[in-house]
Parts: structure tokens; sequence; C-alpha cells
């Protein structure tokens, strides 16, 4: 099974990639979105704009993630995107 | 029916969390959910013997993870990892739990419907 | 479609879960899926409090959950343990447990966990916003 873990919170960024599994995604939202930069993001990650619109770093996280496989998903998206995956993870 | 894993992280007493997530569990095993319990990273101080949180007049839950297995709980997992960083051994633990390496505590969750925290 | 649950459990005011939870129901409503209940639970229930009542340039949280429940017609369920210890308690709770007043937003209702239970069973997903 698929699953989508959710962070909201960036200091437990290592906890939450350490559960996941290869297939799994990860979507960054509120707190979490500062996390973008992070290193060891190797699996799919997704960031919620809006959560970075929020705090100022829309333009800056864009520019920075050119070159990186991190998509920037609005909340339509964020809906849809948990249809997409068998379940939801709140990692908390 | 669908199958429910419910992922125990905090320490004892400083959050109540962990109790509250307890009443999520048993509901789920009088819904006959087959449930999975996993206890890691800091949540493996939940299963730590000998709590006295009644010294700070903080209701006890220990015990209740011990009665897991009446309600039908039996697939009780500990993080081998985490209990060597808090230099603990099985032994220090109430006896309920079997160690599980990463692997498998990401297997657990991946095979189960529903993954719950608090 | 799909038809979604929702549990919440963040504290209203202190944390963003009630505001990120209020925006995924809202989304989800206009992109045509269907919001089956949403589940109160922890310090989640406070927001339930018809009390609630921040300075007027903010937010009123249980307001804008009222609004939601009663536009769209959702179910939002708060647990009955994790309100009691709270102080939020309803006409019907508050008799039987000896309490005086009340103090639940008339757009929510009182309940057991089995009605958690119930929606994951019931729904396509469910979604935490802790």
């Amino acid at each position: 099974m698929k699953s989508l873990f959710i962070l909201n919170n960036p200091t437990k960024l290592d906890a939450c990639l350490n559960a996941m599994s290869t297939q799994d995604g990860l979507l960054l939202i509120e707190d979490a979105v500062i996390a973008t930069h992070h290193s060891g993001l190797s699996c799919v990650t997704y960031a919620l704009e809006e959560d970075l619109i929020a705090r100022g770093l829309s333009q800056l996280v864009k520019q920075h993630l050119v070159n990186s496989n991190i998509k920037i998903i609005d909340y339509t998206q964020f809906v849809e995107l948990t249809l997409q995956y068998d379940k939801t993870v709140s990692w908390l | 029916m669908k199958s429910i894993c419910i992922i125990f992280n905090k320490v004892p007493y400083g959050s109540q969390s962990s109790r509250e997530l307890l009443d999520i569990a048993l509901m789920a095993a009088a819904f006959d959910m087959p449930i999975k319990a996993l206890f890691i990273e800091q949540g493996v101080l939940q299963l730590i013997n000998k709590q006295q949180p009644e010294v700070l007049d903080i209701k006890n839950h220990s015990a209740t993870f011990k009665a897991l297995e009446l309600y039908g709980i039996e697939e009780i997992y500990v993080d081998a990892n985490a209990l060597n960083n808090y230099q603990l051994t099985h032994d220090d633990l109430m006896p309920i739990a079997e160690l599980i390496d990463n692997n498998a505590i990401s297997e657990h969750i991946q095979q189960s419907d529903f993954v719950l925290m608090l | 479609m799909a038809i979604f649950s929702l549990l919440v459990t963040a504290t209203p005011y202190s944390a963003q879960g009630q505001f990120s939870a209020l925006q995924f129901v809202r989304v989800a409503i206009n992109n045509g899926h269907s919001i089956k209940r949403v589940f109160f639970y922890a310090d989640g229930v406070l927001v339930a409090s018809r009390l609630n009542h921040p300075p007027s340039d903010e937010i009123n949280l249980t307001k804008a959950w009222a609004k939601l429940a009663i536009e769209q017609d959702i179910d939002l369920v708060v647990c009955v343990t994790a309100a009691l210890k709270r102080g939020i308690t309803n006409h019907a709770e508050a008799e039987r447990n000896a309490l005086t007043g009340e103090n639940l937003d008339p757009a929510f209702e009182i309940s057991g966990l089995g009605q958690l239970t119930e929606a994951m069973l019931e729904s396509d997903r469910l979604i935490t916003f802790g």
C-alpha cells in the first residue's frame, strides 16, 4: 500500500523519513514547509503552496527548487493527492 | 475488516496524548478491526516497568498497555533501535511487545489500512 | 468523487491544524467531494465551545466550522470523554454529570469514539490534522 505521509512539524522530519517506504510520498504542510531545503529528501516530496505563501517563502523556495524534484502543490492538489495514495499518515 | 496501526512516539506524562491514543486503539478493537500497536522513538518509554506517575498525581495509564491483549490487541511491537538509544533492554519493559527493527516498522505501517498518531 | 472524514486533534488558536482542516474541507467540497464527518478529539474538542471569543480581527474558528457545517450539512462530532475532561458540554451531558451550564455550539454534537471508527470505515480517506 502506498502512503502519503503528511508532516506539519519540521523537527520530526527525520523520524518521518525513517518510517517511510520507498513507494511512499511526503507532503510538507504548515511549519514543515521550511524543510524543503533538507538534503535527505530522496522520496517523492510535495510542499503546500498556501503554507509557503503565508510565510513569505513561496518565491524563495521556487527559485531554490528549480533543479529539485520537490513539487509545490496547492490545496486543490492536496485533496486530489490524498486519493492517489492508498492512505495518508499524519506524522505527529 | 480494515486494519489499523496505532503509533506511540511520545514520552509518557509530559504529554497525555498517548492516553487518548490508547482509547482509540481500544475502540478499534471493539469494532473487531485488526490492530497493530507500534512503540517507536521516545514512545518506547511508554512501556517501561514500574512507572509511578502517582507521585505527580497523574493517572497511570501504563496498566492499560498490559491489558491490551485482553482487548484482542496482540500485535505489539517495540523499536529495538530506540531501546538501544535509551540504553534500555527488553527486561526494562512490560513483557508485552516484540522487538523489531526499522524495516519492520515501515512494513507494518505500509500494510495497515489506517495509521494513527496523536 | 470521494468521501472524506477528518480527525482533528489540533488545539485551536495555539496551532495551525484547525485552520488547515477547515481549508481542506472547503476545498474538498468545492472540488465536488463530500465530507462524511469531522471528528474532534484531544485538544481539538476545545473549538466546539460557543464561548470562544477571539478579538474581532481574528477568525472565530467555532463560527467558521459552524457556518461550513450548516451550509454543507457536515457532521461535526466531538468526543464525549475528551470534551467533558476539557469543560465542553451540552445540556444532556451537563445534566448527566451534574454540571452547571453548557457551552457546546449547536452546530456540533457530542458522541463517542465509535463515531470516529465508523467514519473511518465508511469514508474513502481519513485525514488527521493534529
